[in-house]
């Protein structure tokens, strides 16, 4: 019958995405699930046994897992923010009418830092911000600036990078929602007011509002599984100043072996993220 | 079985087999090596000039014997996790590199064999010229023995030595380096930290830099440890807190930012110049007396590293290469008979020749090495003084010393006192070796 697809055909052009989706992503999130149910460390395999909800109960009461994911959240909360500023005003200067060549060439540069592999921008991190030979304390007029060795200012270096490496993908999302907004509602709008903010708040924003909400959602997620740049560049250190949540489940996981304690705190992460998701998603999108 | 015992053994039936090969006339590597033609062994190697040299002299083995050594290069960092999941899953590795403190976990899960299990099942395949007792006894203990059983040869060897900058002494008035780490501090520390130098560089990043090269370093000249004979943490102890404040210290004579320098930071530093002394692994070398890669390499001196109240207690690390329990028997075979050549006292020099450090007494016996290898002398004292547990050598090591790396880095911070970084690492120590059954008497108290 002309206008109805059969069952075959709906299976046949989505089941292997469901197949590919189960395999790769539920799969071993119910082996996850399984393992955080077990002493479960590679290394005491004899050991191997059900323990209910010890795990949890262990990442649940242990101050370590909360103050990483505290770091974590106010990694979250300095280097997004700043995303999202920087990236705004990125994708308003190539809004603008004019300089086509120049606007195109920015946007192709901005792919760049994103193109960048985690890891090596971490390397690159060591080598720029070396106290000693760093082009970074070269540039600030030959400071003597420890940037790895202290704390505070390994913190400032990772919210930096975060930041380099993640706002062109802001500005790029933005770009492509201030495109969707018709060109002559905006022309009516420039017509009618010279206030550029009440153009972006009444006009431009309903049209952003999409983009920001995946930007929230996966920058977010982003972060909470920021692993290979920090691993590189500070390994967690110096002391406990940039553990965060993912480089805690990694020593848990894959340097002490003990996988079904990993598993909880991967699982705990997993709902905190859900939950975030949800919560952008009910408020950010509705209300504006 | 104590170790001495049990070294007699291995050596008595090393030496049974080795007796039995020479007497049955004309043993050969090729010979030996002829049914096992054609088999493959799987091995992960490090990116460290020891590994790279014998990579260079491989190419006559295979000639000799037909067999194909597969190598799987790791850093460091990655070495204990990919050997780890390779053996749970029943992977394809047929020898285990192993680094001292993964002895005991290696030996405990059964993935390594017993040297004397292997020299049984093929008493063919013993070299006559395999001599056990070549081997420096701390050496073969520390990083190839474990529970009084002896199951790899020593590899990659290395000890804690000093490297000084002998210019900068002379420049200062000190005609020779600190014999002692109070020395250091007191006399040596004062003259040679100003102008943008620096008396001394400890590594102390936060991986097992921190935890072996740094933290362990100044327990034990203080005598000082982890653990005492009750596997109750030792790090409340007189000797033990004195040691850590010693390092604490003693940082007003390190360049800022000591808690994120690694071995590559702190030699570069010492090869640039702006260090005088540091305490590193012999294998660094061949990198400071480099001029390539060094500014410093006419002015290179080697001592051993200073003594405590307790004496010389060198850092001590190294690796040893072990069969596989997980190998077929010819894949066993194979890999037993690459290890004796890769280990043997005929390759010694060469070995040693190409940038790496064996552990075979012999090979240090002609005098005229020292001469380009300044280090030898200071290697071969420091492996007389050195402890096997200067790192507990137990399959709890890793975890252990994931919380060392932690609360070392944040006591050496300033975040913590020493007194509440040592009650923290103590307390997270404890909890972990009683989940392991330590205290309950599943486990034996081997360290």
């Amino acid at each position: 019958m002309r206008g109805r697809t059969s069952q075959k055909t709906i299976f046949a052009f989505i089941g292997p995405s469901v197949i590919a989706l189960a395999l790769i992503g539920i799969a071993p999130l119910l082996y996850a699930a399984w393992t955080s149910l077990h002493f479960f460390n590679l290394t005491r395999l004899r050991q191997l046994r059900f323990v209910g909800l010890e795990n949890y109960q262990t990442v649940l009461t242990d101050s370590a897992f909360w103050q990483a994911m505290a770091r974590t959240f106010f990694l979250l909360g300095t280097s997004l923010p700043l995303q999202l500023a920087l990236g705004l005003g990125i994708a308003l200067v190539l809004h603008q009418p004019g300089l086509t060549l120049v606007k195109t060439l920015c946007r192709l540069s901005l792919v760049l830092p994103m193109a960048t592999t985690y890891a090596v921008v971490g390397l690159l991190g060591q080598v720029m911000f070396n106290q000693n030979f760093g082009v970074i304390n070269q540039l600030l007029g030959g400071a003597d600036i420890n940037w790895i060795g202290d704390p505070t200012n390994a913190f400032v270096m990772i919210v930096f990078w975060d930041v380099w490496q993640w706002t062109p993908f802001v500005a790029l999302v933005l770009l492509a929602g201030l495109t969707m907004v018709p060109g002559e509602v905006e022309e009516a709008a420039r017509l009618e007011t010279k206030s550029w903010w009440t153009i972006l708040r009444y006009v431009q924003l309903p049209f952003l509002v999409p983009g920001l909400v995946a930007v929230l959602i996966l920058r977010t997620a982003d972060t909470l599984k920021l692993f290979d740049m920090v691993f590189t560049l500070t390994r967690g250190g110096p002391g406990a100043s940039t553990e965060f949540i993912s480089l805690m489940i990694q020593r848990v996981g894959f340097r002490a072996f003990d996988q079904g304690l990993a598993s909880a705190q991967a699982i705990i992460l997993l709902i905190i993220t859900i939950v975030l998701a949800q919560i952008y998603i009910r408020v950010f999108y509705k209300e504006v | 079985m104590n170790l001495k015992s049990t070294l007699c053994t291995t050596a008595l039936l090393a030496a049974t087999a080795t007796a039995a090969n020479a007497q049955s006339g004309d043993w050969s590597l090729a010979e030996a090596a002829a049914p096992y033609a054609g088999t493959t062994v799987d091995v992960v190697f490090l990116l460290r000039p020891g590994y790279e040299a014998i990579q260079e002299m491989l190419p006559a083995f295979t000639e000799e014997t037909g067999i194909n050594v597969n190598i799987v290069t790791h850093p460091y960092e990655n070495a204990l996790g990919e050997q780890v999941r390779d053996f749970v899953a029943g992977g394809d590795l047929d020898i285990a590199l192993i680094d001292l403190v993964w002895i005991g976990n290696f030996a405990e899960n059964e993935w390594i064999v017993p040297i004397d299990e292997i020299m049984e099942a093929h008493p063919e395949l013993v070299d006559p010229a395999l001599n056990m007792d070549d081997f420096f006894p701390l050496v073969l203990n520390a990083f190839g023995g474990w529970n009084d059983v002896i199951y790899g040869l020593p590899f990659d060897n290395y000890s804690g030595l000093m490297f000084y900058n002998r210019c900068m002494l002379e420049e200062a008035g000190f005609d020779g380096p600190p014999e002692t780490w109070q020395e250091l501090m007191d006399i040596y520390g004062p003259a040679l930290t100003g102008d943008g130098q620096y008396a001394f560089a400890l590594q102390s990043k936060r991986n097992e830099t921190q935890s072996a090269d740094s933290f362990a370093r100044m327990l034990w000249p203080f005598g000082g440890s982890f653990l005492n004979e009750e596997f109750r943490s030792n790090l409340l102890s007189a000797e033990s807190q004195t040691g850590l404040n010693f390092r604490q210290d003693l940082m007003q004579y390190m360049p800022d930012g000591i808690v994120a320098w690694d071995h590559a930071e702190t030699v570069n530093a010492f090869a640039q110049g702006e260090v005088a002394m540091i305490t590193e692994w012999s294998a660094f070398y061949s990198s400071v007396v480099d001029p390539e890669t060094s500014r410093v390499a006419d002015c290179v001196a080697i001592a051993p590293e200073p003594a405590g109240p307790a004496g010389r207690r060198p850092a001590l690390g190294g690796f040893s290469l072990a069969v596989a329990s997980q190998a077929d028997e010819a894949e066993q075979a194979a890999a037993w008979l690459f290890i004796q050549w890769a280990t043997s006292a005929a390759n010694a020099v060469e070995y040693l020749e190409r940038g790496g450090v064996p552990a075979r007494q012999s090979a240090y016996a002609d005098p005229s090495l020292t001469e380009t290898y300044a280090f030898i002398p200071a290697l071969v004292e420091s492996w007389q003084e050195g402890v096997p547990e200067f790192r507990p050598r137990f399959a709890e090591w890793p975890e252990i010393s994931e919380v060392v790396q932690e609360w070392g880095t944040r006591m050496m911070l300033g975040e913590v006192s020493v007194e509440e970084g040592a009650t923290e690492i103590g307390t997270r120590m404890e909890a972990i070796l009683e989940s392991a059954g330590y205290y309950s008497g599943d486990k034996p108290l081997a360290q």
